[in-house]
């Protein structure tokens, strides 16, 4: 056998399996500027997860992907579907209790992607992740869940190929040359690059479509298929990496069930 | 086709009046069909009645109310108030966004709680139409396709027929038959894996890709043909209710 599992797999095929860690995808849909598909970041959390886990191998099961996540500056455009905060963390609870009444004790949320002007601290977007993975480890003591961004663990190898990476917030290059990479019929030229002058924090205050009328927080004029190809790589082995060293810690921490 | 891989202006300029929503589930589907199973079929079946319907495809949702699964390997679940949370803001954002219509197809026979959301909403919202249509429908033929139609729950002709349809790859040879002697209403009292040894309910061993492809092709012309007969009445009703005042 060896190799992870997922939804292809038979309840008989994961019960051999024996899997010890679940990987839980979410991602959002909503406006991504004038140039790319709603589903965006649907489809690189996608692509992501499915090669960490791959990566991952024996004892990994990855669920699909959460499609939707809570979008509230993009509300009232065309194709965005937004949850409210409470629901995601009912969703995200709810997936965990089933994982661990079929014995799996160890949980890695990919939280969308992130950005490598963050940090593992605070997310961006999906929020309220943070906080039910908390909650999970205060009501589950022999459960180790935890929550990684992507693009925000690969942060370093992301600023020595864009530097301009840290104002990369949404459809800008990272995100533009990601999806020349999985899907470039998806990607309807280049959109405009834009920059607010206002901090981050405005989205907490208004709109997207306020902040930037064009939809872009970034630079998408300078992605490319192959710089796509090469963040891929490098947000897939940071986030193995980071699921990695979280549970050994934990594991040192809080002892280990495995 | 206006889905999650067109952009947001494209979805704009094309001012869709339908979105259509198809409920999946990952849970345990006996010895022969993987735990995706309901989230494959009903994401191949959404797409074909959004074609047919000219409508907004929004991602299938992966997860529903499976804990009649219990522990099975691979099955999670929503509990009933977050399938009914999650249903409500889709719908509220596609309302937001515009879209009045919404078409839910339901991939997983234990989502009680849908009908009662979706009147719910209809009953807050007077400008909402929200529907979910059955897949029997006057005007398409409804020739017996599945031999054992009557006996089927879980994982048995129709559901592994369909899957041969959209997934034949992973469809394993090896069918567990079984019928427990009691009615559906025990998954009310006891999971399935109590119910069933194998977790199936129904006769798998009689399933055929072709009848897959018949039954979901006829599925998705009825559940189309529904959803424009119901859109039109209610439209209809509107009208005469707004001429009265």
């Amino acid at each position: 056998m060896g190799g992870m599992l997922d939804y292809q797999n038979t309840t008989y095929d994961i019960e051999a399996g024996h899997p010890h860690t679940a990987i839980l995808p979410i991602a959002v849909v909503e406006r991504h500027g004038s140039h790319l598909p709603v589903g965006a970041d649907w489809m690189i959390v996608d692509a992501i997860a499915s090669r960490v886990a791959e990566t991952m191998g024996e004892g990994c099961y990855l669920l699909p992907t959460m499609p939707y996540g809570t979008s509230a500056g993009h509300v009232g455009e065309a194709g965005t579907l937004s949850l409210a905060p409470l629901t995601l963390m009912h969703v995200v609870r709810d997936l965990v209790d089933g994982l661990i009444a079929q014995g799996i004790r160890r949980v890695a949320v990919i939280n969308s992607h992130g950005g490598a002007g963050e940090s593992t601290v605070r997310p961006q977007g999906n929020f309220i992740v943070k906080t039910a993975v908390r909650q999970l480890n205060y009501d589950y003591p022999d459960l180790k869940a935890i929550w990684v961004q992507p693009f925000t663990v690969a942060k370093k190898r992301l600023l020595e190929l864009l530097p301009s990476a840290s104002d990369d917030l949404h459809a800008g290059a990272v995100e533009t040359s990601l999806l020349l990479h999985l899907q470039a019929d998806r990607v309807k030229g280049r959109g405009e690059d834009f920059v607010p002058a206002l901090g981050k924090e405005y989205l907490d205050y208004l709109p997207f479509s306020e902040i930037s009328p064009s939809g872009v927080w970034g630079h998408p004029s300078l992605a490319t298929a192959a710089l796509g190809e090469v963040v891929l790589g490098a947000a897939v082995e940071a986030t193995v990496a980071y699921i990695r060293e979280s549970f050994a810690h934990l594991d040192v921490m809080r002892g280990s069930q495995l | 086709m206006l889905d999650a891989y067109c952009t947001s202006d494209e979805i704009a300029a094309a001012r869709p009046d339908i979105a259509v929503i198809g409920i999946g589930a990952v849970e345990q589907h006996s010895d022969h069909l993987p735990v995706g199973t309901d989230w494959i079929g009903v994401s191949g079946l959404s797409r074909l009645v959004a074609e047919r319907l000219g409508a907004f495809l929004v991602p299938a949702l992966p997860f529903s109310m499976s804990q009649c699964h219990g522990a099975a390997a691979g099955t999670v679940w929503l509990k009933p108030e977050t399938l009914a949370e999650v249903l409500n803001d889709l719908v509220i954002s596609l309302y937001n966004a515009g879209i009045r219509k919404v078409v839910v197809i339901n991939g997983h026979g234990g989502n009680f709680v849908l009908e009662a959301t979706i009147q719910e909403l209809n009953l807050s919202n007077p400008d909402l139409q929200v529907i979910m249509p059955s897949s029997s429908s006057p005007g398409v033929p409804q020739g017996p396709i599945f031999e054992t139609a009557h006996l089927e729950v879980h994982a048995g002709e129709s559901e592994t027929s369909t899957q041969l349809y959209f997934n034949a790859e992973h469809v394993k040879d090896e069918r567990v038959d079984y019928v427990p002697p009691v009615g559906r209403e025990f998954l009310d009292y006891a999971v399935i894996r109590q119910i069933s040894p194998h977790g199936v309910w129904g006769v798998p061993s009689k399933a055929t890709a072709e009848k897959g492809e018949k039954a979901t092709l006829r599925d998705a012309e009825a559940i189309a043909a529904q959803a424009r007969a119901i859109f039109a009445t209610l439209d209809a009703h509107k009208a005469r209710a707004e001429g009265v005042e």
